[in-house]
């Protein structure tokens, strides 16, 4: 790229390596941009729904993702074209915020920049679109709002959090057992959740994964599970009513952190030093026995001959547990983790109703369920599935419905699913855009026609009419005023969403619109690209 | 024969580059003028992006004038001249980069057809001297003091300031949101002269009105080790113990050895280093802090030992946080955990660790001593907030500025238009080539007003005579027009609250007026050849530089 010549028509040597730098500046600049962006929602659209297809991903070193979640796909491809790169971060920060929705917040943005790219063909300024889409989007944000309903729950009736669960599920490859997944999900959240201080650490929640079985067999588990055996074959499979020792210090002989040596030039010394190291198992074991535990969970090992006194004196322990699941375990049974023997005492210990060993089919796998315990706030989800990609996906519906009741306890309201959110906002918007005067009218129009793509795209996917069933739709809210007619995507016969039990969180909703404005604001306001050559 | 040839005097080494006279002056005018259109299009509200790779493949977005031309990675050596100045008026009032570059580029391209007419360039640079000593006096004299308002008063002043920076940014769609949290938040360090007690926090996720103010520090959670979660998360008027000491189990002194003769004194060793860190431990507990945060690691003995006993830690807390916080709760930062007493402890209202977006924070409001406050930025995109950032950093020192200066003057164009027309009518004044040079200064100034339309798309002659003829009015009253950049014509715009800092103003003149002057008195560039031992290692860097000496040579640097 040459900025200026000289009289004599040689080029300035301004930037460095101007040679090899590119620019692409005014309404190129915005086309290029556009149809980047564009060809990223492509590819999400047909993922939206629950008629939604997969996408199968193969990541350079051949490892196979199969999936229909937005933020997955846009991760696992990616994306080199910055403005792609925008979509990405759009759909996974939609993701952070809100866990659900992140397929149709691409697919927004990528309906607004169509629009805005007619727009820009008739000569309007790209920062006056833009302004004129953040105007739709608050008109929209605010109507949603007002068409919100808002959900009644408490920890006894749990049956409004379930159905929006569900919604979510229903899109993806899990929902043939959608109903006992998302109970699973919403009970999982209520164990963990603050519902004064409206907090729901997620952290608390535990999803394992484990292949064979089937998929209904998930199960929720008021403890923890622990990809762990016991150390020794021979222990007890099952302890009741145990007290368990969580250790963080290994069962050998202390060592300092200085550097040491022990001078040995006797026999006598050697003799003493041994029985010494002996003791010293001999202690800690008679030390976890004092106390009264029944079970020792040791983040580090031990070796055979602390595993053969362990034995000996009827102590079952588990070995190398990790730290976050050692963590987990001390907040489930009401135990402390304590990093010395000496430091021992009855009221450290961590109590749960039952310690059992499960093994799973045919396989040697063995797992430990740590159950009824003294405190289930912290809980466990057990993925049962065909096949690692299946576990995989089932892991991030899970998530994402987690995502859903969590969004719920910090606010209850709800909007229609099935598109019917979009198209009452479309018609809102559509109202609002005449009372605008200037160019921003136009924008606040090409805003509601866009609203219109998400409904066109669950008709789309469904194989349905997209135009005549959106039609239908309209002038079905239009007449009747109501906010709940959706697309009938599962051709139940009704499109009116309260009887379907389609309900999405009105904060996911909202976010969906903020976020597309936002980032197609961005987009729109660049002319000017600076590149090296070779992208 | 050969006695009649003169023999060549070298004077310079050979390859080097030399250009000289009206040539050399008229091209380093192109090259300023082909940077400073460059950014031309991202002035006001109504201005563009630009979107830029650099070589390392990490991509900015960003409307702010310097950071534009520090990516742009300029080599010519007059060109180079404006990024100084951009950087220069960022570093000083922090706003006001773009237009420092666009008034120099615009002083030259006036100046360029009297060099050509063969005018002495020092005739040139006295004039513009004069006329930039005249337009300061002029803004001065047309500043409005803000000074001796009510805190309600001032506050919403300084309000419209930054709203007026902001509007030209990516977050302008919500600049009164901002605005009023970048009031509050240098309000709340005072006069303090530590920006870095303000902390700007970036969270992936959510929209940008999720954006919040907390009136004291929040930090990320820091690594924790297992037993965190045991730690209580809410406090109520805690004592804060802030520590630069490790809180781990460790050898003491590294090169130290112990030998023992004795196995039977093995235990005691073990005992020994125990005892050290348990003590340490006890200490903090002792003081009566219930929180603890270290700028280094606590290990997870550490932690377990303070779950066990209901207090919070952090350990790894970055070096400016935990100055925030020890500025926000009047603690101070100990080295030690002997002697910790009452004063050294800080406090606050509330401390609670909350979810954001993807991650938890540690969030201490409601502090004693105010003096901090931290934004915690949230956006759709990692480049949307970097350039929210960008543009919060704009607005916050414009809004220091004002506080410190407590004058503004109209924006929009107003103010160059005001003065513009002053010099012009001074200009007529004066006797000899001077008017003439004076008259184009003025001409100058209008590229302010007229970038602003030309970027919203409006007829940029058409609202210039506008102007012209509103403030070439007798009574004054047309002073504060400028243009209206929502419908296409002119308006007050004092009145419209379309506000800057003077001083923004001011330095701006005076730095594009400084940097035009540097470059009409050069008449001569000497470019040296690169040393070789240099050219190995800038190789790719050489590449097309020298004007044909080193072109061609086919390295790529990725």
């Amino acid at each position: 790229m040459a900025l200026a010549f000289d009289e004599y028509g040689r080029p300035f040597i301004i930037l460095r390596e101007q040679d090899q730098k590119s620019r692409l500046r005014g309404i190129d600049a915005q086309k290029s941009n556009i149809s980047a962006a564009k060809a990223v929602a492509r590819i999400l659209r047909t993922s939206l729904g629950p008629k939604g297809m997969d996408k199968m991903l193969q990541s350079p070193d051949g490892e196979i993702t199969i999936t229909n979640d937005g933020a997955t796909i846009l991760e696992q491809m990616d994306v080199d074209n910055q403005i792609g790169k925008l979509m990405v971060e759009l759909s996974r920060s939609q993701d952070y915020e809100i866990g659900d929705g992140t397929t149709g917040v691409v697919v927004m943005a990528g309906a607004l920049l169509e629009q805005a790219e007619r727009l820009l063909e008739r000569g309007i300024h790209p920062i006056r679109i833009a302004e004129g889409f953040e105007m739709a989007s608050k008109i929209a944000v605010e109507h949603l709002e007002s068409v919100s309903n808002k959900f009644e729950f408490s920890a006894s009736n749990i049956e409004p959090l379930v159905q929006t669960c569900m919604t979510t599920l229903s899109s993806k490859i899990v929902n043939r057992c959608k109903r006992d997944l998302a109970e699973i999900a919403v009970k999982a959240v209520m164990a963990v959740a603050d519902l004064d201080r409206k907090d729901v650490n997620l952290d608390l929640i535990k999803v394992e994964g484990k292949v064979g079985g089937k998929l209904e067999d998930t199960e929720l588990i008021y403890g923890i599970l622990v990809d762990k055996d016991m150390s020794h074959p021979q222990m007890p499979k099952q302890i009741v009513d145990a007290n368990i020792a969580i250790l963080t210090c290994p069962f050998e002989p202390p060592k300092p952190k200085t550097k040491h040596k022990v001078d040995i030039d006797t026999v006598e010394k050697f003799q003493t030093l041994r029985q010494q190291e002996q003791k010293y198992f001999d202690d800690m074991v008679q030390k976890c026995k004092d106390v009264g535990a029944t079970l020792v969970i040791c983040q580090w090992g031990f070796d055979d001959e602390a595993n053969h006194l362990l034995m000996h004196r009827n102590l079952p322990a588990v070995r190398w547990v990790g730290g976050v699941e050692l963590e987990l375990i001390a907040i489930a049974t009401g135990g402390r983790i304590v990093p010395r023997f000496q430091e021992l005492t009855p009221e450290k210990l961590g109590k749960a109703g039952l310690v059992r060993e499960k093994s799973f089919g045919t396989t040697k796998d063995r797992m430990l369920y740590i159950e009824h315990c003294a405190n289930s706030k912290a809980v466990t989800i057990f993925i049962r599935g065909g096949n690692k990609m299946m576990i995989e996906e089932t892991k991030r519906s899970i998530h994402d419905a987690l995502c859903v009741a969590r969004n719920l306890i910090r606010n209850n309201s709800i909007v229609y699913g099935g598109g019917s959110a979009e198209i009452s906002c479309s018609l809102a918007v559509e109202a609002a855009a005449d009372k605008y005067p200037g160019v921003e009218q136009y924008a606040i129009r090409a805003f509601a026609d866009a609203l219109d793509s998400v409904p066109m795209a669950l008709a789309e996917n469904s194989g349905l009419q997209p135009i005549e069933t959106l039609s239908a739709v309209k002038s079905q809210q239009t007449k009747d005023k109501y906010s709940w007619y959706g697309v009938d995507c599962n051709d139940v016969g009704t499109n009116d969403m309260r009887e379907q039990n389609v309900f999405e969180t009105l904060i996911g909703k909202q976010q969906q619109l903020l976020l597309a404005t936002q980032v197609v604001k961005m987009i729109l306001k660049i002319d000017d690209v600076i590149s090296p050559s070779e992208y | 024969m050969s006695t009649m040839m003169q023999p060549q005097i070298i004077l310079l080494k050979e390859g080097t580059d030399t250009s000289q006279g009206k040539a050399q002056l008229v091209s380093n005018i192109n090259a300023c003028g082909a940077v400073a259109d460059v950014v031309r299009t991202t002035l006001g509200p109504r201005g563009m992006d630009k979107l830029i790779h650099d070589d390392k493949g990490n991509t900015t977005i960003s409307n702010d004038g310097a950071t534009i031309m520090k990516l742009l990675d300029i080599v010519h050596p007059a060109a180079k001249i404006l990024v100084d100045i951009a950087k220069s008026q960022d570093s000083e009032v922090g706003d006001g980069t773009t237009t420092v570059v666009l008034l120099a580029g615009e002083f030259l391209k006036e100046a360029k057809p009297f060099i050509e007419d063969g005018v002495h360039p020092q005739n040139l640079i006295r004039s513009y001297r004069t006329a930039s000593y005249l337009a300061i006096e002029k803004i001065k004299e047309l500043a409005v003091s803000i000074e001796g308002k009510s805190l309600d008063e001032k506050r919403s002043l300084l309000a419209k300031c930054a709203a007026t920076t902001l509007s030209s940014k990516l977050i302008g769609g919500e600049k009164e949101f901002f605005a009023s949290m970048v009031v509050d938040s240098v309000l709340a360090i005072g006069n303090d002269d530590r920006l870095n007690m303000i902390g700007i926090k970036k969270v992936p996720g959510g929209t940008m009105r999720d954006s919040f103010l907390v009136n004291g520090v929040a930090f990320k959670k820091t690594f924790s080790y297992a037993g965190f979660e045991q730690q209580p998360k809410k406090f109520e008027n805690p004592e804060i113990l802030l520590l630069n000491i490790e809180l781990e189990l460790k050898s003491e002194k590294e090169n130290a050895e112990i030998r023992l003769s004795d196995p039977l004194q093995y235990q005691s060793i073990v005992d020994a280093e125990w005892n050290i860190i348990y003590d340490k431990l006890d200490k903090c507990v002792k003081s009566g802090a219930k929180i603890v945060l270290s700028r280094l690691a606590i290990g997870d003995l550490g932690t377990q030992y303070f779950a066990d006993r209901d207090i919070f830690c952090a350990g790894r807390v970055a070096e400016e946080d935990l100055q925030r916080v020890a500025a926000a709760t009047g603690g101070t930062v100990q080295t030690s955990v002997n002697n910790v007493i009452d004063e050294v402890l800080g406090t606050c209202e509330i401390f609670e660790e909350k979810q954001v977006g993807n991650e938890r924070f540690n969030i201490f409001s409601g502090c004693p001593s105010g003096q901090t406050a931290t934004i915690v930025l949230r956006g759709g995109a990692d480049q949307f907030i970097e350039e929210a950032e960008r543009s919060l950093h704009d607005a916050i020192m414009i809004v220091r500025r004002a506080m410190k200066n407590s004058t503004v003057v109209a924006g929009g164009g107003a103010i160059d238009m005001e003065i513009s027309r002053y010099l012009r009518q001074h200009s007529r004044t004066i006797a000899g080539k001077s008017q003439l040079f004076i008259n184009s200064y003025a001409k100058a100034l209008e590229v302010i007003p007229r970038q602003l339309c030309d970027n919203a798309g409006f007829d940029a002659t058409d609202v210039l005579n506008n102007l012209r003829q509103k403030h070439a009015l007798t009574s004054g009253e047309g002073a504060l027009y400028g243009v209206d950049i929502n419908t296409g014509g002119i308006a007050d715009s004092y009145a419209n609250f379309v506000w800057e800092p003077a001083v923004v103003k001011i330095n701006a003149i005076n730095a594009a007026t400084e940097a035009a002057c540097l470059i009409l008195s050069v008449d001569e560039t000497v470019k040296n050849p690169k040393s070789e031992s240099a050219q190995g290692e800038a190789a790719a860097g050489a590449m097309g530089r020298g004007r044909g000496g080193g072109r061609g040579r086919g390295m790529r640097r990725r």
